[in-house]
Order: C-alpha cells, then sequence, then structure tokens
C-alpha cells in the first residue's frame, strides 16, 4: 500500500521511524516494531542515519514487510551514485516496497567513517526527478524499463523550522515540482513556526506529516539546539524538562510536550511522523495523549 | 608552449535561454591565463558578440581584461568602464573569473541594485592541477600523497579509477580499459618498481584506504584568507621573502679598522657629481670637504681619514661601472679638520640654518638612491607628517636595525631636527614587527615627546618604498610621477637621520656609515662602522672570505657579470638580495648608500618565456602589469612600456623575484625607463 | 593551485630509517603555503643523524629542464644516496621521480588543492571545474566548491545558523547562494529545471 492512498483519502497519517542496528540481526528491530508500532500506518528505515554504519534499510525494509508492517524505504545520495540508487529503487519495487522518502544525505564526515568518500552524484531532488523517470518506465540514461514500470509513494524532507524558512521552501517546490508526493518535516518544537511554514507550504498541495522527536531530557533538547540542523527547543521547554528531572527520565514530561506540539498543529498537517530514537515503546502512549489512537 | 584553455563559449542554444531575458549587455572576457603571452588569437568575445546581435540585443561595450579574478586591479580598470543602460553582465571567462564580477557587480549598484552577471562560458573540466610551471604532471592533491609506494607515478591521476592497491585487471596490451590511447597506470608503476628493485617492498605494502576526509577544509580555508589578507594588507602586493636576518640583527656595530687607502667617489648621490677641490699631493683632514656640490641637485663629499691625496681618477663604482674618486692614502692619524665643530642647540636653530648644515654635511638619502637630503628638507608643498623608515625590508640587511637600538637618542635628535626645519606636525618612526627590541626601545625614547611617535607595521617587502610607506602609514596615495610632499610627508631612512645629527651636535659631515656584511656563503657575517671610500673587498676579506668558487678567478678581483658561467657559486651584491646591485668587481669603494654587501648562492636559472602565470602582477605594489614590461622590452615597443606606467615603477623587484619563469623584469624595466626618458 | 603540508614525523623517519638521502626542498611557489620551519627542523635532525648527502633548496622543480639545472651539480651526492626525498608539491615530486627514474624517491609532504586553481593565486575564490558552469543559476556563487556536497540544485537542509554541518566555520553555500540570488532578485533560478551534473565532460583538452 503506497501511503499517498491514504493521504488522498484524507486521513490523519501517522509513521515513526526505526534505525537498523549495526549487525546482521534484526530480531529485536522487528519485535519493537511488531510491539509498539504496529497501529501505525507506517514505519520509515533510516538509511545508515547520520553517516554511522548499519544494516542496510532496503534489507530491514524487507523483513518489516514480511512481518506485515508498511514500511519507508528512506534512501540517500551520500553513499550511492546513480546507478546504486535507481538499482536500489528497483530493488524495492521488486519487494513490493512503494514508499520510499528521497534525501540527500549527512555529510560522510558526521559518522563513523569519516574517511569515506562521499558521493553525492545526486541530490534529493535529482533524486526525486529519477525515481519519477522510473515509474515512466525510463532509466536517468534515458534507457526503457523492461516490463511495467514500477510505482512509488515518493516522500521528501523540509525543515519547517530553518533559520531560513524560505530557502526551504524554494527548495520544497522544486522537490514538488520533480514529483515529490508528501513530505515529512524535521522535528518540530515551534508550533508558531510550523503554522507560519503550513500556511505557504499549502500553495504546493502535498501532504506533510508533521516530524515529532520526543525529548528525553533538557540535555538531549540543548545539544539539539547547538548541533541539530532546524531544530530550535525553546527555553520554556528546556525549563520544563528541567523542573522534575525524575519525571522527565520517566519520559512523561518528553510525551507531554509532544502530545501538546501534535495537538496544536493538527489542523494544518496531514499526519505525524514520529523519530522516537529509541523510545519506540513510549509511541503508544504518545499517541493516545495526542487523541489520535 | 602548450596552451592551456581554460573556457569554452557555452553552446548556443545555453546562451540563447539567458539572452532571451535581457537586452542592453556588457561583455567582459577574460585574456586567459596560462598561456603564450599575446600571441593566440581569442575569439570568444567576438563570437559571443555575434550571437548575441544575431539575437538582436544591443551590446552598450565590452572589454578584454588580464587575469579577471584579480579584484583588486580588476575593480580599478572597470570602474568608468561599464556604461549607463547597461542592463546585463555577460562575461566569457573560467569560473573565477565570473564569480569576480558577480561580486563586483553587487557592489556598484549605487542605487542599490545591482545588474545581473551571466557566465558566458564553460571552465574546461582536466582534471588535476600541474605546477606553477607549465607541465604535464598532474597531483589531485588527494592530501595524502601515495608517491611513496608507487615509484613517484600518481596512482589518482594516472589511474582512470585512482586505484591505490594495484591494477584493475581491465588492462588490455597495458592499456587503460577507459582509453586505449592511455598506458595502464599499474602497468607503469609496476614497471618502475621492478626497475628499482622494489618489487618485494610493493607485495608487503599493507592496504591502502583512501581517506577523503583529509582535506582539511578549515586549514585550506584559513590559508587562503590569511594569504590574501597579507598580501592586501596596508597595500596592495608586496612578498615575503625569508629575511634571513639572523646571522647579524644580534650583533653589535663594530668598528670597521680604518682602511690605509680609501677611494672618495664624487658621485654618490643623485644629480651632478661634485667638483673635486683638492689637488693630488694635498693634505685632507678628517671631516674637510674635498668636493663641491655642483648644482642644486648635487652634494659635496668630505675626507673620511686624513693623509694626502694621491690620485683623482677613476674607480669602480658600484652602480655605475667607473666614476672619479679622490684616492687618499691615509696618515693614520685621524686629524680632525678644523672646520667640525658642534653647531647651536637645535632649539637655536633656524629651519634655513639647518637646512645649509646638512648640505654642506654632504648628507643624501642613505637608503640608496642618494637623494640630496636638504632639497628633501625644502619641500614645495606643505607637509604634517614625517616618516622615518625603520622598516628595512631588505632580506639580510640589518644596518638600520642596529643603528636605531646603539644610536637610539641620535636618530630622535635627527628626526627632531627634521620636524622642525619641515615644520610637520608630528615624526613618525615606522617600524617592522620583525624588530621587537627595537620597537621597544623607540617607543620609550619618543614617550617623551609629543609629537614623535612609533608606528608598527607588519613585515612585507616593499614596506620601506616610500610610496608604500606613506599608503601603509597614512593610508595616502601619491600621484603617479609625484612626490611624498605632495601628500604632505617626507620619509627619512634612518641612518641619514641619524647622520643629520652628528652634523648638528658633532659638526661631523657624513663620513662614514654602518654597512651589513653578510649572506649565506661569507664565513663571518656583521655590521660595521665603516668609513666611506673603503673598498669592499677589504670588508669581505675581514669577515673571514667566502665559502665556494665566486664569480672571478682566484687572484682577481674582477671576473664575468655573467652570473652562470663558469660553475660560479657566489654571487656578489652591494645592498641586499632584492634591490642590490651585483659586483662583478669587488674593487669598488663603500659609499653613503651602502648598506650592504652581500656574498649569496648565485642564481643559476635561465630565462624561460613568460607563461602568464599573473603573479607578478599579484605582487607588484605600484598595481602595474610588468609581465607587459618584458614582452615590450623585447618588442622594443617603448610607447607600450610608456602606457603600461612603466615610469611608476619603484624597481623593488617583487616581480622577478616571483616570477615563474626568471625573466629578469627589473632589466628590462630599466632598459624601458631609459628609452622612455629619450623619447622626451 | 597546490599547497604542501608536511607528512608526519613518523611517516617519513620510516622512509629514510638507516638509508643516506638526498633532499630536495623546492620553495618555487613562493608565498604559497610550504612548511618551512617544520621541513627545516626534521632536515637539522637527519643531518644530525648523519644520514643526508646533500641538501638542495631551490625552486620550481616541476619545471624539468629547470629541475635537471638546479640538480647538475649534485649528481655525487645523489649517487651517494639510497632515497631522495622530495619536499614539495605532488608534481614537483613526480617530475623529480620521472627524471631519476632509477632512484626511489619520495615525498615528505602532503598535497592539498588551494582555491584559485589558475591564473593569479591564491584567490578568495574557487572553481571546480566542473565543465558545466552552474554559475548563472546561483548569482555568480560557485555551488561546486561552495558548497560541502558539491549539490547543485539547492541546499541539503544541514546547516545549522547558516553554516555547513560538516564546518561550522563554513557559511553554508546554498543559503549564501540564496541570499544573492534574493538580493539581486533573481529567486526565479531557483525554480530552473533539475540539474544533474554530467561526470563525463571532457577529460583533457
Amino acid at each position: 500500500m503506497r501511503i499517498t492512498e491514504l493521504f488522498d483519502r484524507g486521513e490523519f497519517v501517522v509513521t515513526a521511524e526505526v534505525g537498523p542496528p549495526k549487525g546482521c540481526h534484526i530480531e529485536n528491530v522487528l519485535e519493537e516494531a511488531k510491539t509498539y508500532l504496529s497501529g501505525i500506518t507506517a514505519v520509515n528505515v533510516t538509511d545508515n542515519q547520520s553517516s554511522v554504519m548499519r544494516l542496510g534499510s532496503l534489507a530491514t525494509c524487507k523483513a518489516l514487510k514480511d512481518e506485515g508492517l508498511t514500511p519507508i524505504f528512506q534512501i540517500t545520495c551520500r553513499d550511492r551514485n546513480r546507478i546504486a540508487l535507481q538499482s536500489d529503487l528497483l530493488s524495492a519495487a521488486m519487494f513490493g516496497i512503494e514508499n520510499v522518502l528521497l534525501l540527500t544525505g549527512d555529510h560522510t564526515k558526521l559518522g563513523d567513517h569519516p574517511q569515506a568518500k562521499p558521493v553525492f552524484d545526486l541530490d534529493s531532488v535529482s533524486l526525486i526527478h529519477t525515481a519519477k523517470l522510473l515509474e515512466e518506465g525510463v532509466d536517468l540514461g534515458g534507457n526503457k524499463l523492461v516490463g511495467e514500470p514500477p510505482k512509488f509513494a515518493k516522500g521528501a524532507v523540509v525543515s519547517p523550522c530553518s533559520d531560513s524558512v524560505d530557502a526551504q521552501l524554494a527548495k520544497m517546490e522544486r522537490k514538488v515540482a520533480e514529483g515529490a508526493d508528501y513530505f515529512q518535516t524535521q522535528a518540530v518544537y515551534e508550533p508558531e513556526k510550523f503554522i507560519k511554514f503550513m500556511e505557504k507550504a499549502k500553495q504546493f498541495g502535498k501532504p506533510v506529516q508533521l516530524g515529532i522527536v520526543i525529548p528525553k531530557s533538557a540535555g538531549m533538547a540543548k545539544y539539539m539546539n547547538d548541533n541539530v540542523a532546524g531544530i530550535h527547543v525553546p527555553q520554556e521547554m528546556l525549563d520544563e524538562l528541567r523542573a522534575d528531572k525524575e519525571k522527565t527520565k520517566a519520559g512523561i514530561t518528553g510525551i507531554e510536550i509532544a502530545a501538546r506540539i501534535i495537538k496544536e498543529c493538527r489542523p494544518y498537517c496531514q499526519g505525524v511522523h514520529i523519530m522516537a530514537m529509541g523510545w519506540e515503546s513510549k509511541v503508544p502512549s504518545l499517541l493516545a495523549q495526542a487523541g489520535i489512537c | 608552449m602548450e596552451d592551456y584553455t581554460k573556457y569554452r563559449l557555452k553552446g548556443s542554444d545555453e546562451l540563447a535561454t539567458y539572452l532571451s531575458g535581457t537586452d542592453n549587455l556588457f561583455v567582459i572576457a577574460c585574456n586567459k591565463c596560462f598561456k603564450e603571452f599575446a600571441t593566440v588569437e581569442e575569439p570568444d568575445l567576438a563570437e559571443f558578440e555575434k550571437l548575441a546581435a544575431d539575437q538582436g540585443k544591443t551590446i552598450t561595450g565590452s572589454t578584454r581584461v588580464d587575469f579577471l579574478c584579480n579584484k583588486t586591479q580588476t575593480q580599478r580598470k572597470l570602474c568608468d568602464e561599464i556604461p549607463e543602460g547597461t542592463e546585463a553582465i555577460f562575461v566569457v571567462s573560467c569560473g573565477l573569473g565570473v564569480q569576480t564580477i558577480a561580486d563586483l557587480a553587487l557592489e556598484v549598484g549605487a542605487d542599490g541594485t545591482s545588474i545581473p552577471v551571466y557566465a558566458a562560458a564553460d571552465s574546461l573540466n582536466y582534471t588535476g592541477h600541474h605546477g606553477m610551471a607549465l607541465t604535464e604532471k598532474r597531483c589531485d592533491a588527494c592530501a595524502q600523497c601515495y608517491l611513496n609506494i608507487t615509484g613517484g607515478i600518481c596512482p589518482i591521476v594516472d589511474c582512470s579509477k585512482s586505484l591505490v592497491n594495484g591494477q584493475c585487471g581491465g588492462a588490455k596490451n597495458g592499456k587503460c580499459e577507459v582509453d586505449p590511447n592511455k598506458d595502464c597506470a599499474w602497468e607503469k608503476i609496476y614497471r618502475r618498481l621492478e626497475k628499482q628493485g622494489r618489487l618485494e617492498e610493493f607485495l608487503n605494502q599493507p592496504v591502502q584506504l583512501r581517506d577523503y576526509s583529509k582535506t582539511n577544509f578549515k586549514f585550506v580555508n584559513d590559508y587562503v584568507k590569511s594569504i590574501r589578507e597579507k598580501r592586501l594588507d596596508g597595500y596592495y602586493g608586496g612578498v615575503h621573502p625569508l629575511e634571513r636576518k639572523e646571522a647579524t640583527e644580534h650583533l653589535a656595530l663594530q668598528t670597521f679598522p680604518e682602511p690605509e687607502v680609501v677611494a672618495i667617489q664624487l658621485s654618490m648621490h643623485a644629480g651632478a657629481p661634485a667638483n673635486p677641490v683638492v689637488a693630488v699631493g694635498d693634505h685632507v683632514n678628517v671631516g674637510q670637504k674635498i668636493g663641491e656640490s655642483a648644482g642644486f641637485i648635487s652634494s659635496p663629499v668630505h675626507a673620511s681619514v686624513s693623509g694626502t691625496v694621491i690620485a683623482i681618477e677613476d674607480r669602480g663604482h658600484a652602480t655605475r661601472g667607473t666614476c672619479p674618486a679622490v684616492v687618499i692614502q691615509s696618515d693614520g692619524k685621524n686629524t680632525l679638520d678644523p672646520s667640525v665643530q658642534p653647531h647651536k642647540s637645535l632649539d637655536e636653530l633656524t629651519p634655513d640654518e639647518i637646512i645649509d648644515i646638512v648640505r654642506e654635511a654632504g648628507i643624501v638619502g642613505m637608503g640608496g638612491a642618494g637623494f640630496p637630503t636638504s632639497v628633501k628638507l625644502k619641500p614645495a608643498k606643505p607637509v604634517d607628517t614625517i616618516l622615518l623608515n625603520g622598516c628595512e625590508c631588505e632580506p639580510l640587511l640589518t644596518a638600520d636595525h642596529r643603528v636605531m637600538l646603539e644610536y637610539a637618542d641620535d636618530v630622535i635628535f635627527g628626526l627632531r631636527a627634521i620636524v622642525k626645519t619641515v615644520g610637520a606636525e608630528k615624526g613618525l618612526i615606522v617600524i617592522e614587527d620583525n624588530k621587537a627590541d627595537a620597537i621597544e626601545l623607540m617607543k620609550e625614547k619618543t614617550a617623551a615627546y609629543e609629537n614623535l611617535d612609533v608606528v608598527v607595521a607588519k613585515t612585507k617587502y616593499p614596506q620601506g618604498a616610500e610610496k608604500m610607506l606613506i599608503k601603509r602609514v597614512m593610508k595616502r596615495q601619491v600621484p603617479s610621477g609625484g612626490l611624498p610632499a605632495d601628500v604632505g610627508c617626507v620619509v627619512s631612512n634612518i641612518s641619514t637621520t641619524k647622520a643629520i645629527s652628528d652634523a648638528i651636535q658633532k659638526g661631523m659631515p657624513l663620513i662614514e656609515r654602518v654597512v651589513t656584511v653578510t649572506g649565506e656563503r661569507l664565513k663571518n657575517p656583521g655590521n660595521f662602522i665603516v668609513r666611506i671610500g673603503t673598498n669592499t673587498k677589504d670588508l669581505i676579506d675581514y669577515c673571514g672570505g667566502v665559502v665556494g668558487k665566486p664569480n672571478y678567478a682566484a687572484g682577481e678581483t674582477k671576473g664575468s657579470s655573467d652570473a652562470a658561467d663558469a660553475g660560479c657559486e657566489i654571487t656578489y651584491k652591494a645592498g641586499g638580495p632584492m634591490m642590490g646591485f651585483v659586483l662583478s668587481d669587488l674593487n669598488v669603494p663603500i659609499m653613503k648608500g651602502s648598506n650592504g654587501i652581500i656574498a649569496v648562492d648565485t642564481d643559476h636559472s635561465a630565462e624561460q618565456p613568460c607563461i602568464k602565470c599573473g603573479r607578478c602582477m599579484d605582487v607588484c605594489p605600484m598595481e602595474l602589469s610588468p609581465l607587459y614590461f618584458a614582452k615590450y622590452a623585447d618588442e622594443e615597443n617603448w610607447q607600450g612600456m610608456k602606457d603600461q606606467h612603466v615610469m611608476d615603477c619603484v624597481e623593488c623587484r617583487s616581480c622577478e623575484y616571483i616570477c615563474s619563469s626568471k625573466i629578469p623584469l627589473v632589466t628590462k624595466i630599466k632598459a624601458g625607463k631609459t628609452a622612455v626618458r629619450g623619447m622626451k | 593551485m597546490l599547497i604542501t603540508e608536511l607528512k608526519s614525523k613518523e611517516t617519513i623517519l620510516s622512509l629514510t630509517e638507516g638509508k643516506k638521502v638526498f633532499i630536495i626542498n623546492c620553495h618555487g611557489c613562493r608565498e604559497v603555503y610550504f612548511p618551512l620551519e617544520e621541513a627545516a627542523a626534521l632536515q637539522e635532525e637527519m643531518i644530525a643523524a648523519g644520514q643526508v648527502t646533500g641538501i638542495v633548496t631551490t625552486d620550481y622543480i616541476c619545471n624539468r629542464e629547470n629541475l635537471e639545472v638546479r640538480l647538475n651539480g649534485h649528481r655525487e651526492e645523489i649517487d651517494a644516496a639510497d632515497l631522495v626525498l622530495v619536499f614539495s608539491c605532488g608534481v614537483g615530486v613526480q617530475t623529480v621521480a620521472a627524471f631519476l627514474d632509477g632512484k626511489t624517491v619520495c615525498a615528505a609532504c602532503d598535497t592539498s588543492r588551494l582555491p584559485g586553481f589558475q591564473g593569479v593565486t591564491p584567490l578568495e575564490y574557487d572553481c571546480g571545474q566542473c565543465g558545466e558552469c552552474y554559475l548563472n543559476l546561483t548569482g555568480g556563487i560557485c555551488p561546486i566548491t561552495a558548497c560541502s556536497k558539491s549539490l547543485v540544485n539547492g541546499q541539503c537542509g544541514g546547516a545549522k545558523n547558516g553554516k555547513c554541518e560538516v564546518d561550522p566555520n563554513m557559511d553554508c553555500g546554498w543559503e549564501r547562494i540564496y541570499r544573492r540570488l534574493e538580493k539581486i532578485g533573481r529567486l526565479d533560478a531557483m525554480k530552473c529545471p533539475t540539474q544533474i551534473r554530467n561526470f563525463a565532460t571532457d577529460k583533457e583538452v
């Protein structure tokens, strides 16, 4: 099932992400996903997230699919040239994995193999373009595909709370022009910025899922403020996280904050995407508190 | 010479898309670099103009520029070029030129708008980079050089796949699978290692993994920033040759033993030679005038020893071949001439009296040019600032540095005298930051005087050139063909200033000076107080002589001026390594402007054709284009020399120092100047 | 344009251990980075150890004719050495290696690229020589060299406070491009067709 069908039906689409392990054993990931994420629409699988080498995204997607979940195959331009990117998209289609999220990817220097050659033969825009070409039965080299072409729900990302939101919108527009079907956003902590962003993004007519990272601690929030692009946790949230350390540690504060953000933004977006970062077990209670499931 | 084409006009279809939305174009083309200089046709500009005309576009103008990427010079050249009504600028150049113009266009719009800039060409993509000399050898700058394991053949550039652990197996008959005309790099590497008997070493090599994080952006970016700042600091251009002052900068001044014979040149200054006022056989005393000033721009000369005039004849001259000199045999008594008497105090002396004292003492600029100081002290325009030049930017030389340290009070006295004479508001002692001790001492000494101060200047050659010094310190631009007084300044040399003090306080004319005798070929370098007229060879001998084969035969002092001759290893120069004069004969007397005698390694390099690298233009502090001087001098195109402002050249030799092709630019410039002077 | 950094001392010593060494220093690209002092200190040590048969400090060894002239007087010293150690950029080392092709020639430096590849250098501008100039779409700022990832269709989203995710001291190239386009009123350039790089352009011309 392509999640675009749900958007088309006007459903509020909930997705969450899992990160493959560093190793070839997938059991724990599958178990967690089945336990906590089976109630949601689809599960994103990250592609060597933060340039840290892990089990492959496509293989993990296939394993999730075999367990009856709907995976979203994240694919970045960092590690593959245009040949490998197209080849992996076709592989995904062969497995019946039709939900993809197409990204540029972090630079190799940020990860655990800083010596690696960064590829960036294509970027997010040209990758969306390429995926669309494949759907039309042609590859980037202009060669015809054999048989029925694949069909994807082509996802892309955008940072609504970025320091330069105008540039973000311009790039979003290019992604839309090349065929992006839906967007997932970077984590949002400032609903008013998100709402403002959505007022402008509305014109593109593409569904947008609000990105949520459950804040685990004031330290984590501060780290994101200092280091993660497009994220800013406001001072009052930091104070809130600091106020009752035990409550925060138990995840209660974080879920409260996240649920509040979802409620506030819900009227303006078409879904929510939760990046739980190890707190997959808390997803059900977050959704319950946010009044979604 | 190989032509390294840098860019190619974009296709007409692509250009048409950029042209379609615009009109009233100005076109700028770069004359390209790394190519045979101005002999190869460059049709790109004309082609583009035709294409634009075919599209019915109006061209408001066009221009060709050398080294478009040189922002400073390009900005100056284009400042009035772009006509009113221009709506778009098209640039025919590589990416550097386009980026430069795009930045400059941002800055032009007085009304806040800027003219859009379009690239009309694509930079060509050839992998790898060559050195400054044109060469087919390439380096991909991988920041992890592999040449040590490949026998000096680059696997990154020469192998199509940039493999680092041996060949891929795709080679057929030793040729690359990508290009059958190209040798397989790993085949070449294997053969070379085999030839060197290093196959074992190769087989035992640990597996190589490329490290793409090696290129340190921060290092490179910071470096580029710093080098541009360095180059543009204070004034445009300039260079940073190795200073090599450590051999003598800490050596206290020694009085050089009194010579038995001195030869006092009658021409140690700019302008007319002095007329001798003594005859052979006359007895003379120390400080006695022996040659009288022969005009407004001239200077008297004085005996530096007491004794008998034994000849008035032509003697070797460090910069002018041979010139008449008064030769004195010393009587060893050092009898002071009765005329040598202290003058009134500085407060009592009038400016005109000071000027007379300075003129009579035979004081001329002791930095080398020898312009009569008394003339300088009577500027035609009002002067507010005296700049005392304590830069000593010439490598190796430390004479002024030692004078500042050991005669600080005299230097201050001299400066006060100049300030008073000229009626300036203030006197600034400018010292380069490589002389911390002198800066500290001078700061201490000037503290007592409200109108005197010390300015510390970041070391850069040729800071000591008047025009550069004024620009650096006063941010004033001496006009082309002008003098410091045109911008309210007088610049004085340290030793000259000390000589003014001696003339006033002791009544002693200019009969001695400090000379640095040094260089990597000299055995025992030092700083000496030397009587004017002392033979240069005596100084060299006193310093223990030299190491290596000099440019003249044993037992002789004269030899070929062609340094490359006969495998000679030593070159002597009067002055510093940059502006000094090559001495083919050591039998030349020390003169008022002799700040140094150096014995350095001979440069055996031979002149090559200009490769148009543009570095001379990047370093010329006068913002000239020295490459044209080389070209025009060879063509004897003196009008061209003049048009390129050859007369503004200060002969600092920065261009020659940096020249990739070893072109003796200053020699050509001097020829050009002589010819241009003759044109008038 | 190339600049050089000294290889680590351990690396250099592992090359020269127990060997007689002839040293060539190239100070050719004057006013361009060469680790003068570090190289001199290291060579002092090697001289003290009695390993050095000779040293030539010269310039433009990338010019073969020039190199030949410079090395002429040092033939015996070179013959006496097991290894020729070159302190220069990679071009210089290759020229020496080709000239002395029977001799083990080693590089003591690593070479990095310096912006401003041609003409007057080093410059504040850089050109990636991609062969398909993008400057018309970017307001005259090169996306190949100004962006860590050489992206040609806009920013990656990794910038924080306008700084690149790879190096917080480096401005995000696409942020700069966007601001420039905004300033010159050409934001429409952001709506250009998707750019796909062609890595097959003329390798050599």
